[in-house]
């Protein structure tokens, strides 16, 4: 088993930075994801891990080996690429075991390996097929195959799944995540799906014109982002631009006041916010609690009163547009079973101090 | 300052060094085989005697016999390709937009003049359409002549329907290709806003097939006005490339070949710049998106006969030059009357006897073979170069392989016999090598587009694949990417072949001495034989087509519907 890390590492493309002094630490066996939008430089971070790019700047180790100069045939890494790259004129079994072959492992054995690898991606059956002849599910598991028998050290996934139907790429996931863990082997998955990512990972690196944004657990990326561009990407979000108003220590509290005119209390525990700094606060939409009448003049905190613009209702979930706090506030409702409201209703809604995240705005 | 010094720094050391020796190799062989050639053939046009002149070039605007053929040539140029529009637009309107029972038959046959360069229909269309050919006689026995016309108008008007003949076939695949190439949902928006029939055509179709008309009427144009051998078969000299190829004879004496060489460049290269300038202005990307239903319609019943009657009746016309030569190649009697009185295979016997014509035929394997070969090599290699590496000086590498396309045989040749006349390949001693180089060098444009072609669709990915489970680049190059684009490379080096086969001009300027002749050169020296010679030359003639006619065969299997795409300039 193999650890991946990236030390400072740096590619341009003319006056490109595709990715920018990038440090990662991946660990061995684990089901590592790199996250963000298109042209973020996750692919190209890991086609530096691949080899078939060189670092401009910094170093890349497996198990701690700097591996900057050596050529991507000799890394030992299984890549499945986005569009599977399965040779069109060599059959499914000449593809499985070309690696083999380049090996120099002899005959029986690498018919006794393609078995193996083939059992394991259900495709048993389809040895003397052309990648043609296989449909989109069926040519991404030969991929996956053709990575995997080699026994790589590092199993890199570019978008492995973005050209699957919606099922199909559900059913999928499940699949790789049973594969990776099966073999504990170390993987780089690469992907723009942050449900892909959350459903499968164990840890997650956030990219972003070519930078790091932030590394973590799913949960931890979700219920705490590091910064706005995180709280902005993963999942949804409401924000809203104010000052901090007040800071109660003792309650561990503190007010920011919007730009329309309300205040807001946030949990205290971040810090290095001074008074009177303009702030960016961050509000889930499934934080949001809509209340009834009677709740209301309770004395609680962050309780406000909206009309609701819009409604639209999804059977598992409700979303509500309302508008308040000088936005159009996005509410979901986890629950809409008995919901008796609808658009026009004037309602009340609050959310806990501690489901409000704050970013300095720069 | 410093962020620009450290890019600069970087992309010199990012540059391909590797890729960029390899280009100045290349760069070298095209400096020697082409840009020495065309400097030589300046350098005789304006300094005479060590001094700068204009004088050779400007009398030729003044000498009424040097302007009076300039003037032919270009009216050649200019009716072969109108003819040949006129017959390939509609035909490949017909052909692409409707289906129809024998459709793949009637497409194979229109490309049968491919195979039979036009000076060898010449021979053949003489037999017919001579003073007492068999037309006039034809025509004088039922009474409807009184005395025999002259049907090829001395000459002249006879090369220009033997350049549109032989021609439009060029103009008919990229007129096709383009056609085919359109994506449907364009049209379908245009007669969703009302438009239909020919203002349909006008205003959406024909702009879009532009690019590729222009392309193939380029290849028209430049042939037409540059052909050397069917002016010399109707012994009309009063046109460019035969007063080239009398002058080339004494290289050393007259200026007046290099200045007409020159302007034979000029206009070629006028005509290909300009329109490659309109083709990238005016090329647009067909990507269709979601399913696209091809706009073909079937066509059955009382309609079939309005398709075929077009077809069938250009096929006949475009075929009469071949049925000719085939007649010609077996009368053993055709003096005086319409057909042929008897009919023998003796002059078949004659050309796999006699020395001139047997060797002549293994000359044009032998240099044919070489040359491909050459083509291929470097097509692979240029090809590669342009669409996996980079390195400074790509675009001149790509135009420089694209430069051939715009310059003429009898250019070529002329330059060559002007270069290396006093050098250790001088020609008169023995041509094989430059022959050779003078075939590769015409062709290589087919070669590099092809390669490229195949590069351009193999997914860099199937190689970074193969890279990636450990394969080292070299066997990479071998069990993945050469594979791949096998059939690609197959395809231009077998145009290439059949290309250099009935090559003409270069055959007749270069090779000078019998035992050098190659099958074009045999066959135009043979038809000036007394007695038999017609006949023989056509027997000769037939056997070149016979060969070229397999290599398409084979290069059509091999590509399919893209062949057009082969001939875009």
């Amino acid at each position: 088993m193999v650890e991946v890390t990236l030390e400072n590492v740096s590619k341009y493309f003319g006056q490109v930075r595709a990715a920018d002094d990038i440090s990662l630490k991946v660990r061995e066996g684990e089901l590592f994801f790199l996250l963000g939008p298109s042209g973020c430089g996750k692919t190209t971070t890991l086609r530096l891990v691949a080899g078939f790019y060189k670092p401009d700047k910094g170093k890349i180790y497996f198990n701690g080996e700097v591996i900057n100069d050596i050529p991507p045939n000799k890394r030992n890494v299984g890549m499945v690429f986005q569009n599977y790259a399965l040779w069109p004129h060599m059959t499914v079994y000449d593809n499985i075991v070309y690696g083999l072959k380049v090996r120099g492992i002899s005959s029986s054995l690498r018919v006794k390996k393609a078995k193996e690898v083939l059992r394991v991606v259900k495709m048993e059956e389809y040895t003397t097929r052309y990648p043609n002849q296989l449909s989109g599910g069926q040519q991404q598991r030969i991929a996956l195959a053709r990575a995997l028998v080699i026994e790589p050290h590092v199993l890199l996934l570019d978008e492995p799944l973005s050209n699957l139907d919606a099922k199909l790429r559900l059913e999928t996931r499940e699949e790789i995540k049973r594969i990776q863990k099966d073999l504990k082997i170390t993987t780089i998955y690469v992907t723009h799906d942050q449900s892909e990512a959350l459903s499968m990972a164990d840890r997650i690196a956030i990219m972003n014109e070519g930078r790091i944004e932030q590394v973590g657990g799913p949960r931890e990326i979700y219920s705490s982002p590091a910064n706005r561009f995180v709280a902005g990407f993963i999942g949804e979000t409401n924000f809203l631009t104010g000052k901090v108003e007040e800071l109660q220590e003792a309650q561990g509290l503190l007010i920011v006041k919007t730009r329309s005119g309300e205040e807001v209390y946030a949990k205290f525990y971040k810090q290095g916010l001074s008074l009177s700094e303009e702030v960016m606060c961050s509000i889930r939409p499934e934080d949001v609690r809509i209340l009834d009448e009677a709740t209301k003049g309770g004395g609680g905190r962050n309780i406000f009163e909206a009309k609701i613009q819009s409604l639209s209702y999804y059977g598992y979930i409700e979303h509500y547009l309302l508008s308040a706090l000088g936005v159009e506030l996005k509410v979901t409702n986890t629950n809409p079973r008995d919901t008796r409201y609808k658009e026009g209703d004037s309602v009340f809604f609050t959310f806990d101090p501690g489901d409000v995240d704050l970013f300095p705005l720069k | 300052m410093d962020s620009v010094k450290t890019y600069l720094r970087r992309s010199f050391r990012e540059a391909d060094w590797k890729a960029f020796c390899l280009f100045l190799l290349i760069m070298a062989f095209f400096g020697f085989f082409i840009f020495l050639p065309i400097l030589y053939v300046l350098r005789g046009t304006f300094f005479v005697d060590g001094k700068f002149t204009l004088f050779y070039f400007t009398l030729m605007f003044q000498d009424s016999f040097y302007l009076e053929s300039i003037l032919n040539s270009i009216k050649i140029g200019i009716a072969a390709t109108i003819i040949s529009s006129i017959i390939s637009i509609p035909l490949a309107f017909l052909m692409v937009r409707y289906d129809f029972p024998g459709k793949r038959i009637l497409q194979a046959l229109l490309l049968v003049p491919l195979v039979m360069p036009p000076f060898v229909g010449a021979i053949g269309m003489k037999q017919l359409f001579a003073r007492y050919g068999s037309v006039n006689l034809l025509l004088m026995q039922l009474g409807i002549l009184s005395s025999p016309i002259d049907w090829f108008g001395g000459g002249f008007i006879g090369i220009i329907v033997l350049e549109a003949l032989h021609l439009y076939p060029f103009l008919y695949l990229s007129v096709a290709a383009a056609l085919a190439n359109i994506d449907p949902t364009l049209e379908e928006q245009a007669e969703n806003f009302g438009a239909s029939g020919f203002r349909l055509f006008r205003t959406v179709t024909f702009p879009l097939m532009m690019p590729g008309y222009l392309a193939g009427a380029t290849i028209v144009f430049i042939w037409a006005f540059t052909d050397l051998g069917t002016p010399l078969i109707f012994e009309y000299r009063k046109v460019v490339p035969p007063i080239i190829f009398t002058m080339s004879q004494d290289i050393s004496i007259n200026p007046m070949g290099y200045a007409l060489t020159v302007f034979t460049l000029i206009i070629s290269v006028i005509f290909v710049v300009l329109v490659r300038r309109y083709g990238v202005r005016r090329s647009y990307e067909m990507l269709g998106r979601g399913h696209i239903v091809p706009r073909v319609r079937k066509i059955g019943g009382w309609k079939i006969p309005l398709v075929y009657l077009p077809i069938v009746l250009m096929v006949l016309a475009a075929m009469t030059p071949q049925i000719s030569v085939i007649l010609t190649s077996f009368a053993q009697n055709w003096f005086l009357t319409v057909l042929p009185t008897a009919y023998t295979s003796d002059y078949y016997q004659i050309v796999l006897s006699q020395e001139i014509t047997t060797i002549s035929i293994i000359n044009s394997l032998k240099y044919s073979v070489l040359s491909t070969a050459i083509d291929v090599l470097l097509g692979i290699t240029i090809g590669y170069l342009l669409a996996r590496r980079k390195f400074p000086g790509k675009d001149l590498l790509d135009s420089t392989a694209m430069l051939p396309l715009a310059i003429p045989g009898v250019v070529i040749a002329f330059g060559y016999m002007s270069t290396f006349s006093g050098t250790p390949l001088n020609p008169f001693y023995d041509p094989t090598v430059l022959l050779i180089l003078s075939y590769s060098v015409r062709r290589l444009p087919y070669s590099v587009r092809a390669a490229y072609g195949g590069f351009q669709q193999t997914s860099v990915s199937l190689e970074e694949a193969s890279l990636g489970v450990g394969a080292s680049p070299m066997r990479t190059l071998f069990y993945i990417t050469l594979p791949l684009i096998m059939a690609n490379v197959i395809a231009g080096g077998i145009m290439s072949f059949s290309a250099a086969m009935m090559e003409v001009s270069d055959s007749m300027i270069l090779a000078n001495t019998e035992k050098f002749y190659p099958i074009t050169k045999a066959i135009y020296s043979v038809d000036l034989r007394l007695g038999d010679g017609p006949y023989v030359a056509s027997a000769l003639g037939i056997i070149g087509t016979l060969i070229i006619t397999t290599c398409l065969f084979a290069a059509n299997k091999l590509l399919g519907k893209s062949m057009g795409e082969l001939f875009r300039a």
